[in-house]
């Protein structure tokens, strides 16, 4: 269906390949998963399907591509539309009109078929992704992953042969992402598309995957192979498979179903009773902290948006000491943000008081708290806009009116020192992200937030994240982040409070929330289900030396 | 989201209702057409998702209008019916107030409120994108790029409000224009990366893909026609304000300038191979409505044309502060009423989707 024949590409004003004599050939109706570290080539290697490059990006391109016998360098995208779905990273930008049933209709309008025609195929569309009761909506109005139906839904239309995905699910909360997932998996399975998606969340996608298309860097040649044989290769894979690599599982399991005879067999799995569950939401949250001593006091907040009816946040008593890692879980909607966006002063509270570092968010204003806390927001682009990053830290600086400081230490454990002078919108999303943070700890708050820290990262930029916010907590700093990512919480965090229709629902030490909840739980917790164990180390270091080789 | 009338009814009607309106200051009949006006966007608004922004828009009119009548009786001292007076030393204020600068504030406002009445019905009533999608062959292009720039304003309203919580909590200040920048120069990049994505995506799904390819010579040839259409039109605009008295060459050259784009654009929309998904129905109510808003018009204007005073009304002496009232001209005004009258009863509106905080 897709064939390359050493194909090579470089970007305009660029000496270096992205791809170099890349030959590879991938199967009628195989689901193909693309993985590999953020810049990569993998979006290089997807855009040649449709032709997107060279036509859109330019550049130098060599080689032939072949897709169902048609060629994507002459035709380009527009010639390809028929035959290739193709489906963006971002929810937000890639919709014309505001109407789903209209966006819906676009590509078909381009082609210019009759009205009937595209009557017919919108409602099969809507009913093979189960959309229909969306179709009258505003997309400014639809969440995230509803966008990314609809994204997908209105590529369909065209009945391609190839579906191609660049990171669907990368900016969506692992519900949301699934559901995108799943769907995938159903028309793979229902209409035998050919797929090919690229995607961080391995553990989510390895199972349905036929094979793995493993891209290690720019210019290194891609492989192409069976998920498990690829996934021995590759060092950075979900907790669950590092474990079994370790511990030489063979062959390499990668669902929690076909790893549990293995961690049976080893003896590791513990049947956690109803008694623990209980127990833990009997016991009161921790008060025992001196009142002196509190990073944040939250007392009985309440907080409704305006224009809304249901308030957001409903009696919140939530007390943080100092040099706590608190995590805050729940769905999207459960408060999370909001509960953020008090602590830093940008809501005050309705009722109640909100109390960080003994400074009542009412009596001071965002820019002076901002001095005590420092909030890190989801989207770093929202707060970079300097030449260069140097100019970003020394932009915060000024506006606290501090003069400019030794911030060495700071870049190092950031590991930005080779991008201090550069353009902070050319750096990578893990990069960006960094530099947001660095933008923000340079006045060194004692109080950190962040909220969802790990959108859009891969596994090596997550665990350089939890390694620098670690190392946060250890120079006595307290941090509370809101997050989907469970397996963070697991690294680092020593407390987990979930959140529910804006109520704490559980709030207690990281090991035990973990272990007693379903969706709340690492891998290798929910594999294990022991209280001792939530991360690879955890197991490693319960582990008679002997037994590990890694 | 199912129209009640067919969107070029509400435009022929909006058009008609506006044109009518500017033409008096009898606030009776300005009244009269208020009501018919408002009895629409009653209908409309209970079935509308996007009447509640409307309604807040038609509040800044009547404040305005509030405004207005003590204003202009506090600043406008002529007239026979004396009201009161306040103490002539007091500066600008002081003096009668009379009825007739109240009258007059009144109709004033009202014929602005009602503009805006007839505008935030037309916008409730009809999508707008969805119009401008309806743009003939030859301005579909000039149309999609409208219609893009709307869906995206409320994008960059949110990405607005997250820049500007992002900018404060390093502690920066908004105080002078300045201050700024850390707000705008983000908010650009944004937009542009994803007018990027965008661009992307219309292209992946064959967006102007299957345009008739026109020689190279024939495009250099437009792209010239269009330039000069543009620049002829600006000239023309230009020489109307310069040499007022030779008024007929800048009308020449605008028209001149006018007829060249149209050209391009006709020779380019020809190329355009592609469908349209949505097609109104055009039912019997619209064209009744249409009527209705048609006979209205044209009686008004014939009205004017037998009588030239018909329509005519200034409260400041010699002329009468009490306005005039013809019975006929009257129901005339109460036809705008049509399309609220010509509609089955209205479901309730469902409930508006809140947003939830991410």
């Amino acid at each position: 269906m897709i064939h390359f024949r050493r194909v090579s590409y470089w970007y305009p004003e660029s000496q270096e390949p992205v791809l170099r004599d890349v030959s590879l050939d991938i199967e009628e109706g195989e689901f193909v998963l693309v993985i590999g570290p953020s810049g990569s080539g993998k979006s290089t290697l997807l855009r040649c399907i449709n032709g997107m490059i060279p036509h859109f990006y330019g550049g130098t391109f060599a080689g032939t591509v072949r897709v169902a016998g048609l060629d994507p360098v002459e035709l380009g995208p527009k010639g390809m539309a028929h035959l290739v779905g193709f489906v963006l990273q971002d929810p937000e930008a890639q919709f014309v009109v505001d109407t789903v049933e209209d966006e819906l209709a676009f590509a078909m309008e381009n082609q210019g078929l009759s009205i009937t025609l595209m009557r017919k195929r919108i409602e099969e569309v809507l009913d093979q992704l189960s959309i229909a009761h969306l179709r009258h909506r505003r997309i400014s109005s639809l969440s995230g992953g509803e966008k990314q139906h609809v994204a997908i839904a209105s590529v369909l239309t065209l009945q391609p042969k190839v579906l191609v995905l660049d990171e669907p699910t990368s900016q969506l909360d692992p519900q949301a992402a699934e559901e995108v997932l799943t769907v995938l998996q159903k028309l793979n399975e229902d209409l035998g598309l050919t797929i090919l998606l690229s995607e961080h969340r391995l553990e989510r996608v390895a199972q349905y995957a036929d094979r793995i298309l493993w891209v290690p860097a720019p210019g290194q040649p891609p492989a192409l192979g069976a998920p498990a044989e690829i996934l021995a290769q590759v060092d950075l894979t979900p907790p669950l498979i590092t474990l079994a690599k370790v511990l030489k599982w063979q062959p390499l399991p990668l669902t929690i179903k076909q790893a549990r005879p293995f961690a049976r067999r080893a003896g590791l799995v513990r049947e956690p009773s109803l008694q623990d569950e209980e127990t833990l939401l009997r016991r009161r949250p921790a008060n025992s902290a001196p009142q002196d001593s509190l990073a944040v006091d939250m007392r009985d907040v309440w907080y409704t948006y305006p224009g809304t009816d249901q308030p957001a946040l409903r009696g919140i008593h939530l007390q943080v000491a100092e040099g706590e890692f608190v995590a805050l879980m729940g769905r999207n909607g459960s408060g999370k943000s909001t509960l953020l966006k008090h602590l830093i002063g940008l809501l005050q509270p309705q009722r109640g008081q909100v109390l960080v570092a003994g400074h009542d968010t009412r009596r001071h204003s965002v820019e002076e708290l901002a001095r005590w806390v420092g909030y890190v927001p989801q989207n770093p682009g929202a707060l970079l806009f300097q030449d260069t990053l140097r100019q970003e830290l020394e932009f915060t600086l000024r506006n606290h009116g501090l003069a400019p400081r030794d911030d060495s230490a700071l870049i190092r454990a950031l590991g930005l020192e080779p991008h201090l002078e550069r353009y902070p919108r050319d750096l990578s999303v893990g990069e960006r992200q960094r530099a947001a943070l660095a933008a923000i700890l340079v006045v060194e708050p004692q109080v950190i937030l962040l909220d969802e820290p790990t959108r859009g990262l891969d596994y090596p930029q997550k665990r350089s994240l939890a390694g620098f916010l670690k190392g946060q907590k250890a120079q006595g700093r307290t941090i509370i982040m809101s997050t989907h990512d469970v397996e963070l919480v697991a690294e680092c965090a020593d407390r987990v409070v979930i959140l529910g229709e804006g109520e704490v629902i559980v709030d207690g030490p990281a090991r035990k929330v973990m272990t007693s909840s379903m969706i709340f739980s690492s891998q290798v917790n929910k594999l294990l289900r022991d209280d001792r164990f939530l991360t690879v180390e955890d197991v490693l270091a319960g582990m008679p030396p002997a037994e590990v080789t890694p | 989201m199912r129209q009640e009338y067919h969107p070029l009814a509400w435009l022929a009607w909006a058009t008609a209702a506006a044109a009518i309106a500017l033409m008096t200051l009898n606030p009776l009949y300005l009244t009269l057409l208020a009501l018919a006006v408002l009895a629409n966007y009653r209908v409309i608004s209970l079935r509308s998702p996007t009447a509640r922004q409307w309604g807040a828009f038609l509040k800044a009119g009547l404040l305005i209008w509030a405004i207005t009548i003590p204003f202009n009786a506090l600043m406008s001292h002529h007239g026979r019916y004396v009201l009161f007076r306040l103490p002539a030393n007091w500066p600008l204020v002081g003096g009668a107030i009379t009825l007739e600068a109240i009258a007059y504030g009144f109709a004033r406002g009202l014929s602005l409120v009602l503009l805006l009445m007839i505008f935030a019905t037309f916008n409730s009533a009809v999508d707008t994108a969805r119009l401008l999608r309806r743009m003939p062959a030859f301005l579909y292009l000039a149309g999609m790029i409208t219609s893009i720039a709307l869906a995206f304003v409320p994008q960059m309203i949110s990405a607005l409000q997250e820049i500007r919580e992002a900018q404060r909590v390093r502690g920066h200040r908004f105080r002078t224009i300045r201050d700024l920048l850390p707000l705008i120069m983000p908010l650009l990049t944004t937009g542009l990366e994803r007018a990027i994505q965008l661009a992307e995506s219309m292209e992946a799904r064959g967006f102007g893909g299957s345009a008739a390819s026109i020689s190279r010579s024939l495009n250099y040839i437009l792209k010239g026609m269009t330039l000069a259409g543009l620049l002829a039109l600006l000239a023309g605009m230009f020489a109307r304000s310069y040499w007022s008295r030779q008024a007929w060459i800048g009308i020449l050259l605008s028209a001149g300038g006018l007829l060249l784009m149209t050209a391009a654009f006709w020779v380019q929309g020809r190329r355009v191979r592609r469908s349209r998904y949505r097609h109104e129905l055009w039912l019997s109510r619209d064209t009744l409505m249409v009527a209705c808003g048609a006979a209205a018009a044209a009686g008004i204007l014939i009205a004017r044309a037998l009588n030239r005073a018909a329509l005519f009304y200034y409260p400041y002496p010699p002329y009468s502060v009490w306005p005039a009232f013809d019975w006929r001209l009257g129901l005339l005004y109460a036809l705008f009423m049509a399309p609220a009258w010509l509609l089955p009863p209205a479901r309730a509106a469902q409930p508006k989707q809140l947003p939830l905080p991410r």
